[in-house]
């Protein structure tokens, strides 16, 4: 029996204006110019909205401190930007991610490996549309945890992802990852001993079923 | 230690310095490190910024995108990975990144190490 190619990465996502159209999207690995141009660019409205959990993450302290720190533990964390089609049809960075290649599992009754999203972020629609030009910004909440679903399928995790909803999301964060059909581990319920000793509730993961239904769901994009 | 300093690779003291921030953070989770950074604490943590640095264009042609490979990486792949985060803010030191990173992972490896064996 022929095994099925790996998973590309979505190379389209619906529209935050109208979800029945799509806009072409593209990954990339991401550099310390990437970094710093989403500071540059993003950083300063990022930071003046108070509902946005990722308004003091400056990309380009945090890449090379996420790597520093995760090779010290022995591991490799894989940054990825996602890029939006302009009007002018070029493409502009939309959308940034940091995951950590072969993390235990969060879900104890399923011992094995992992890819732990640590930070996730997608840029303002407002600055995209009024500064970048891209009338018809996409909604890049999916495509962030399916990229990290397909790499962790490709590596032989079985698409099992883990993440840690940042307190500064509220509870809107929480809701959103429910939407998207992961699992929560409820406050006070055990960890893997490597990940932390406290479980504040916030956590979410994936297991095999549920990445295959994600990545299913976009499938047609890819 | 709030000072937060640009960072020069360059510089021996400073990667003594980065090298034992890296060590004191790797003893902390990842959902610590998630809660301070998101906090404002990033300065605090890990006290440096690069130097400035000429900023990439904001548009890319679809062409000139290097998409990224859904497949493992080799180890090789995984240092340039590495070498192309680092910060680097002259022609010399862009010329040397890979042994600037090559050399923060072994001051790190180092590090972690000897705080292993404490």
């Amino acid at each position: 029996m022929a095994s099925s190619p790996p998973r590309r990465f979505a190379r389209r996502a619906p529209s935050k204006v109208n979800p029945d159209r799509f806009v072409d999207i593209r990954v990339t690995d991401m550099t310390a110019g990437d970094a710093l141009w989403w500071d540059r660019k993003f950083g300063p409205h990022h930071a003046r909205d108070r509902k946005r959990a990722d308004r003091f993450w400056a990309w380009s302290v945090l890449l090379p401190m996420c790597h520093l720190v995760q090779l010290a533990k022995r591991r490799f964390c894989r940054p990825l930007v996602i890029w939006t089609r302009a009007d002018n049809r070029r493409f502009v960075r939309a959308g940034m991610s940091i995951l950590i290649d072969d993390y235990p599992h969060l879900d104890i009754t399923d011992p094995s490996q992992s890819n732990f999203l640590w930070f996730i972020s997608a840029g303002d629609s407002a600055v995209l549309t009024k500064e970048l030009e891209v009338s018809d910004p996409p909604s890049l909440g999916r495509v962030l945890l399916d990229c990290a679903v397909v790499l962790s399928e490709n590596s032989g995790f079985g698409g099992r992802i883990g993440l840690h909803a940042a307190r500064q999301g509220g509870q809107r964060l929480l809701d959103f990852y429910v939407k998207c059909g992961l699992a929560n581990l409820s406050q006070g319920t055990d960890l893997p001993p490597l990940v932390t000793r406290k479980n504040d509730g916030r956590f979410f993961y994936a297991g095999v079923s549920a990445a295959a239904r994600l990545a299913a769901l976009l499938d047609p994009d890819r | 230690m709030s000072e937060f300093r640009h960072l020069d690779t360059t510089e021996p003291a400073q990667m003594g310095t980065v090298a034992e921030a890296v060590v004191r953070l790797s003893t902390f989770s990842e959902r610590q490190i998630l809660d301070l950074v998101s906090g404002g604490q990033l300065g605090e943590l890990f006290p440096f910024r690069p130097k400035a640095q000429t900023l990439p264009p904001d548009s890319v042609a679809e062409e000139d995108l290097e998409e990224a490979s859904t497949l493992p990486m080799t180890r090789d792949q995984k240092a340039a990975l590495i070498q192309s985060s680092m910060p680097s803010s002259s022609a010399s030191v862009r010329n040397n990144r890979l042994a600037d990173a090559l050399a923060w992972q072994e001051e790190v490896l180092r590090s972690a190490d000897e705080d292993s064996h404490r």
